[in-house]
């Protein structure tokens, strides 16, 4: 179904960093948003999703912010080096969804949501840095991955989901030896991200033994992060929700933590 | 979501949160009515990978599966779930728990009708006597061997020697069960257990479709284990006579044992005897007397009566053939090579390095694919889903079941597509291909021959 020459294809078929992103990312890394908006204002798109995003009512602008100075001032460093990542992110983002009937809005809602509540997380973790921040922009690459890969096989993956309750992460593991957090640390090698984010990443699939304890903690939490997400109604009729595999015993211990942090109501509904 | 069927019981698998909220994602009504579809005795929703859950998202599952049961007759409920859970959702429910609780699927699986496995010692304790007892007469009437603790103390004492049982049962609870007559095999026999008051009902809680699929694929000894059975009125010996006629087509024996005649018309009895029924009084007068059982067609299954191959299941081959191939393809990521097509009867070389699998499909047109793995090829296909190579072969005829599973789905899409209308039966395994010979020792049918890298793999269709 899936074979290593298709993955090892797609992989090389990951475009690298845009020059212009990798300058601005450098800059912003050296704490410099004036250089790092001038360097942005050279790619058009990117100047169009960073307004895009500055205006939507999660920021609650009055009036339209429009410059990038501004843009990057309102943001700082740890957010806009994560937003610049969410971007690189959505440059991998498919025309169509072959897999998953997810729609561009929605990704971008769960990219967008992922962010916040990871940011409340590393508040009440005491662990927000630049890097951690960031690690969560590399979470939805799985999703981007498994659709890519999975696409053209649906009815050969639901036929073998009608016989075993296999999600498309083992499946992926299974048939090639590789997982989507493997590949989601391929392409962070590629984008040239801090490897400390693709370690965090790949410790969240709940599967990596010999972690230090940060990374586990943070792993845990973008574990739980993740199927909170995945739970929800718009994602789990995109069919999401057998992305992975849940690994409850893995989180178990921070649930009640995790549902004070992101304001889960148990009585919803 | 799309449950998993394993036997006869489908599973829906959620994963996370579950609420009011997103429950109704979870389980659409399309989602229902594609299972209903699938004749299952069993729906059950799995609670292992959800951790929360409140009242809200689990009304919202059960009045679809209460709607299921009222429609189809068959259990439904929750199943994979701890002590903590099983706690809240029996808190949350009270006396009104309505659905059926399982703690583990393996537990499930003993209580599904259908039930095609050995005979199991099983533990049994729940603090309500009369749970107790109904889970005991359930599993008695399926043909296991329950034992039932009294008391917490005495379950807490027998669960020391926990190699002495099959499953420990434990935090499981029946509700309004399924009603569907339990079927179990014995050797070449199946078995139907029926209780009470027999009538007009007994229509809907007998599984037509099982009975006639296990007369084509040669059982020809039925009994009926009406120890428990009252009374029945003429709708019920109706429903038995016409159930005889059709058998005697196949050249089957339909037997009742201890049915009294008490409460029920001595003349229903001389009825049934003229349509060809036979009444004895033990179940041992059959199953223990050799010459008996092999008079009545229950010493083996294999089909004395050879059907011939219809052009209408020749002109599928070739989609049988594809969906074979490309399964396996899938599964191993490896290619296909078609070597020979033949109409012949099954020829095995090498058998004893070969294990078999097989699945009928009956409707618009009915026949049995048959699949011959040399045993290397069995563990390659089945590492997919068991996660790893193995030699264990009980798991590897579980996966190769749920393999010709896959194959059997796949052929009834391509038959639907073309507007013919088949169900497919539960798959069988053999060990040794030597079984499976004696079924079809007369029946002829089309070989196909494949190479998948080297080792040669047998597809056998026929009727």
């Amino acid at each position: 179904m899936i074979t290593q020459e298709q993955i090892s294809l797609y992989i090389q078929n990951i475009p690298a960093t845009p020059s212009v992103i990798r300058q601005t990312l450098d800059h912003v890394r050296n704490g410099d948003l004036i250089k790092a908006a001038k360097c942005a204002e050279e790619d058009p798109a990117l100047k169009l999703y960073l307004r895009t995003l500055i205006n939507r009512p999660i920021y609650g602008f009055r009036n339209e912010v429009s410059s990038l100075s501004q843009i990057f001032g309102i943001l700082g460093t740890s957010s806009a080096q994560q937003i610049l990542y969410n971007y690189l992110m959505s440059l991998l983002v498919p025309k169509e969804w072959g897999l998953f009937s997810l729609t561009h809005q929605a990704f971008f809602d769960l990219q967008a949501s992922f962010s916040r509540k990871w940011e409340m997380i590393l508040k009440h973790l005491n662990l927000l840095t630049h890097e951690n921040e960031s690690a969560i922009t590399l979470l939805p690459a799985s999703i981007i991955v498994c659709d890519a890969l999975f696409g053209a096989h649906k009815k050969e993956v639901e036929q073998l989901r009608s016989v075993k309750a296999l999600d498309y992460n083992t499946i992926l593991q299974r048939l090639s030896g590789q997982s989507l957090f493997d590949l989601c640390s391929v392409i962070a090698e590629k984008w040239e991200m801090p490897s400390s984010i693709a370690h965090t990443v790949h410790a969240a699939s709940g599967t990596d033994g010999n972690i230090g304890e940060e990374v586990k903690t943070l792993a845990k939490w973008m574990h739980l992060l993740l199927f909170y997400e995945l739970s929800r109604s718009p994602f789990v009729e995109a069919g999401l929700n057998e992305l992975i595999d849940f690994k409850i015993e893995f989180v178990q211990d921070i649930y009640e933590s995790f549902t004070q942090v992101v304001g889960y109501d148990e009585t919803n509904g | 979501m799309r449950p998993t069927v394993k036997g006869r019981i489908a599973i829906f698998q959620p994963q996370g949160f579950l609420d009011g909220n997103n429950a109704p994602s979870f389980l659409t009504v399309d989602d229902i009515r594609a299972t209903e579809a699938l004749n299952v005795d069993m729906l059950l929703v799995s609670l292992k990978k959800v951790i929360f859950f409140n009242k809200n998202g689990l009304d919202v599952f059960v009045r679809l599966l209460d709607n299921v049961r009222n429609k189809n007759h068959i259990t439904v409920g929750l199943c994979d779930y701890d002590h903590a859970k099983f706690k809240t959702i029996t808190a949350f429910y009270g006396g009104g728990l309505n659905f059926s609780l399982f703690r583990t699927e393996k537990i499930a699986e003993l209580f599904a009708p259908t039930n095609k496995s050995d005979s199991k010692t099983v533990l049994i304790y729940n603090e309500d006597p009369s749970q107790r007892s109904a889970m005991a007469i359930e599993l008695f009437d399926y043909g296991h061997n329950p034992i039932i603790a009294q008391t917490q103390k005495e379950f807490e004492e027998k669960k020391q020697n926990a190699d002495l049982y099959y499953a420990i049962i434990e935090d499981s609870y029946l509700g309004l069960f399924g009603q569907k007559i339990a079927t179990r095999v014995t050797g070449n026999a199946i078995i139907y257990t029926i209780a009470n008051f027999l009538d007009a009902e007994v229509t809907n809680t007998f599984n037509i479709a099982y009975h006639m699929n296990s007369l084509n694929v040669g059982f020809r000894l039925f009994i009926f284990d009406a120890y428990k059975v009252v009374s029945m009125n003429v709708h019920a010996l109706n429903f038995f006579t016409k159930l005889a006629s059709s058998a005697a087509e196949y050249n089957a024996t339909i037997c009742f044992v201890g049915l009294t005649f008490e409460k029920t018309p001595e003349s229903f009895k001389h009825d049934m005897e003229d349509v060809g029924i036979l009444f004895f009084e033990q179940m041992e007068d059959i199953l223990k007397n050799k010459k008996l059982l092999q008079d009545l067609g229950g010493s083996s299954s294999s089909s004395k009566q050879t059907r011939a191959i219809t052009k209408a299941l020749i002109n599928e081959l070739p989609n049988f053939i594809d969906a074979t191939v490309s399964t396996i393809s899938m599964m191993t990521n490896t290619t296909a090579t078609k070597n020979s097509v033949n109409i012949q009867h099954l020829e095995v070389t090498m058998a004893q390095n070969k294990y078999a699998s097989s699945i009928g499909f009956y409707g618009d047109v009915d026949g049995i694919i048959i699949l011959i793995f040399p045993k290397k090829i069995a563990q390659k296909t089945c590492a997919l889903l068991i996660g790893e190579e193995t030699d264990d072969e009980e798991a590897i005829l579980d996966s190769l079941a749920e393999f010709v599973n896959i194959i059997g789905g796949r052929a009834k899409a391509l038959l639907a597509e073309k507007k013919q209308r088949v169900d497919i039966t539960l798959p069988r395994t053999y060990g040794k291909v030597d079984s499976l010979m004696d079924m079809v020792q007369n029946k002829k049918g089309v070989q196909v021959n494949l190479d998948f890298e080297g080792s040669q793999f047998t597809f056998f269709l026929t009727r």
